[in-house]
């Protein structure tokens, strides 16, 4: 295939996938739904044009790890039973000429937490296993609940699969391919798309208020009773004019914390890790030097030496632990502070006109 | 859609029900979520070159007393039609109605739909199977969605359901009496912020338009107000000149909206905004604070095993630099615990 070398460079998603995976994201909030998209590779522009959920698996508990996923829809694109529900969905929507091509799958989010092992073993598992030009559209709900929609595309860059593959995190593996947190996910732009009927279907959608404009309400329970108050289909969105930011802030911080706990844990993981090696390294150096003696001795004696490399029997030095967790997690941590950044000049913005509102002159001092 | 026809609804035909039950006559009201309609349109749009039209199921939810139905989703079945038989794949459907369920088991079948507004024997045909026993919706009355997509032509949305007309048997199986009955695109909250991005694609030449960041979003919202205000004060102008016939309605209206704007003194202003405004750059100084120290601990840390492994000395000084990216992450976590506190007090 000729296509094969021109990277994907964009993903188009139908108005169709958008509000199918809208629905199923908040119809599931706050568990993680997930679910398959189908599509086609246009040149480097993955065209995403329909999509269907995931069923929820429940999932034999592994009742000797502690870590199980606590929800087994975050699992599911990789679980065995949705291979063969996707592929036998996609059989199906062959028969009704929908695009019958996997492309990714989606999951939804909350405060863009989408950054964990969960979403890496599944993006993983797409990009190796079904097809290496897949992506991950993930959806957050609380982002989107704040007036404009929050939808985005990644993949695994080519590097991170590389070392995810061979499970290279030890520090002196990363030093070696300068894999850095930024590596890990390439974004890709969203654009939306809308089919000819779906754009002659919104233009009819607004006519009916443009027409019947013309007569006077002719009381006040009959205006806010009248068809312009209910009639909200495509009204205007003013949800990210609202001034409630405590919710979100709160929300962020607790998230934050979160990630700053796992980062701890990481690092004392690491320093623990440390002192054993330097321990275990003692240890040796004692032996190594005992032996050194000891031949000495023998030496004096006329014997044979002993071998000096025993030690490496003798001794075992600890694993060291994968940088990978603490790498995910700086990730999240960007992510949140990015987030946050924009968060915040949005906010800013907002909150100097409502004082330049109140407060008239105050501004102009 | 284009003209919403208005017409007499008041009791909805009796379904084909069994002697003995009693059948409620109350009205039915069919609610649409636009992600169903959407997925019609994408079907009509994918069709086989020769065929007049598509037909599909529909899914969604019953309330208790069956008088309220919501289309939530749709898959499309094939069929195939000539000019004197019909042929709907029933396999195709079960199974793909089984493979559904398995995703959603809140959503039953309600329905079917059919991307023309004709209405011929062959629709009474399909509407007699969705609305029979044992698959079918029976008890309930099944709903039957037309949307036109002629092209040229607007695009018409019709709902319907059926009555069983018909002398013998035989009649009956392939007749039907379609009913109109009001329907309504209603959508949630969620689905707001994706409608808004899909109608900002509405009238671009290429059909398509990028997402917008927060603050680009913001500023469109701000914009359309404005744009808002201008057009009452055009008004409200207007009838000042006596160019424009006045209305008490609108402007008890008008006089109402205006009192909503708060009265507070502007030393509660000023404080409210002086500590909001700080919380606000405090968190967002923090959070870029953290991260810089995470990376930098994290750089500090993988930097190490590069220059250590051969004397004692850098590894302890990595690790003090571990620590210190530790201690520095509590001390950031502790002061953000400080302000989110404060920030639930508030």
């Amino acid at each position: 295939m000729a296509e094969k070398e021109t990277p994907l460079t964009a993903v188009k998603v139908e108005a169709l996938v958008v509000m199918k995976i809208i629905k199923h994201c908040s119809q599931t909030f706050p568990t993680t739904a997930t679910g398959s998209i189908v599509g086609m590779d246009v040149n480097g522009v993955l065209e995403i044009t329909n999509t269907f959920p995931f069923p929820v698996v429940e999932m034999p508990a592994e009742s000797h790890f502690d870590n199980t996923a606590p929800n087994p829809a975050a699992a599911a694109p990789r679980a065995k039973s949705n291979a063969a529900y996707q592929a036998e969905m996609i059989r199906m929507l062959r028969e009704v000429n929908v695009d019958a091509h996997n492309v990714g799958w989606y999951t939804s989010a909350n405060m863009g937490n989408f950054v964990n092992m969960n979403v890496i073993e599944n993006q993983f598992f797409y990009q190796k296993e079904m097809n290496e030009r897949t992506v991950a559209l993930v959806h957050d709900v609380s982002r989107s609940a704040q007036g404009s929609l929050s939808l985005r595309a990644f993949r695994l860059s080519p590097k991170f699969m590389t070392a995810f593959k061979e499970n290279k995190f030890t520090s002196e593996e990363l030093q070696k391919s300068n894999l850095r947190y930024q590596d890990i996910f390439v974004e890709l732009p969203v654009e939306i798309h809308n089919s000819h009927l779906i754009t002659s279907f919104l233009h009819q959608l607004q006519t009916p208020s443009q027409s019947a404009s013309t007569d006077l309400p002719p009381s006040l329970a009959a205006l806010e009773s009248g068809p312009f108050v209910k009639d909200t289909v495509l009204a205007p969105n003013f949800d990210n004019l609202t001034l409630s930011i405590d919710p979100f802030l709160e929300k962020n911080c607790d998230l934050l914390l979160d990630s700053i706990e796992a980062h701890n844990t990481e690092t004392n993981n690491f320093q623990y890790y440390q002192r054993s090696l330097t321990r275990e390294q003692t240890k040796i150096n004692q032996w190594q030097a005992k032996r050194k003696a000891e031949n000495a001795s023998r030496a004096a004696l006329k014997q044979p030496a002993l071998p000096e490399d025993e030690w490496q029997r003798l001794f075992k030095l600890p694993q060291e632990p994968s940088r990978l967790e603490s790498m995910l997690n700086s990730r999240q941590v960007d992510q949140y502070a990015r987030q946050v950044d924009s968060f915040v000049s949005a906010t800013t913005g907002k909150m100097f006109a409502v004082k330049g509102n109140l407060l008239p002159g105050e501004i102009a001092k | 859609m284009a003209d919403t026809d208005s017409f007499v609804h008041l009791a909805r035909p009796l379904g084909p029900v069994a002697v003995g039950s009693a059948p409620t006559t109350a009205p039915v009201n069919v609610v649409i979520q636009p992600q169903a309609l959407f997925s019609v349109l994408d079907h009509s749009l994918r069709r086989n070159a020769d065929q007049e039209r598509v037909i599909g199921t529909l899914l969604g939810t019953r309330s208790d007393d069956g008088t309220e139905v919501e289309i939530r989703s749709t898959f499309a079945v094939g069929h195939t039609e000539t000019t004197d038989q019909v042929e709907v794949d029933m396999e195709y459907q079960k199974q793909m109605l089984a493979l559904h369920l398995k995703a959603n088991p809140k959503e039953i079948l309600v329905g079917w739909y059919a991307t023309s507004s004709e209405l011929n024997t062959f629709s009474a045909l399909i509407q007699n199977f969705y609305s029979g026993q044992g698959d079918g919706t029976w008890p309930h009355p099944a709903v039957h969605l037309t949307v036109s997509t002629e092209a040229g032509k607007d695009i018409e949305t019709r709902a319907y359901i059926s009555a069983p007309v018909g002398v013998t048997a035989e009649r009956a199986a392939d007749s039907a009496a379609f009913i109109p009955v009001p329907y309504e695109i209603r959508y949630g909250e969620p689905e707001k912020s994706g409608l808004e991005a899909i109608s900002a694609a509405r009238d671009a030449e290429e059909r398509s338009v990028n997402l917008f960041t927060d603050i680009e979003a913001l500023e469109r919202a701000i914009e359309e107000v404005l744009g808002m205000i201008d057009r009452v004060s055009r008004y409200v102008e207007s009838v000042i000149d006596e160019e424009a016939p006045a209305s008490t309605a609108l402007g008890q209206y008008l006089l109402n909206t205006l009192a909503l704007a708060p009265k507070v003194e502007p030393a509660d202003i000023e404080r409210d905004f002086n500590n909001h405004i700080q919380d606000v750059l405090v968190v967002s100084y923090l959070a870029n604070t953290i991260r810089t120290q995470m990376e930098l601990s994290n750089r500090l840390a993988t930097a190490q095993l590069t220059l250590g492994g051969e004397s004692g000395s850098t590894e302890t000084g990595n690790q003090r630099g571990g620590q210190r990216g530790g201690k520095g992450g509590r001390g950031g976590q502790q002061r953000n615990q400080e302000r989110s506190g404060e920030e639930t007090r508030a």
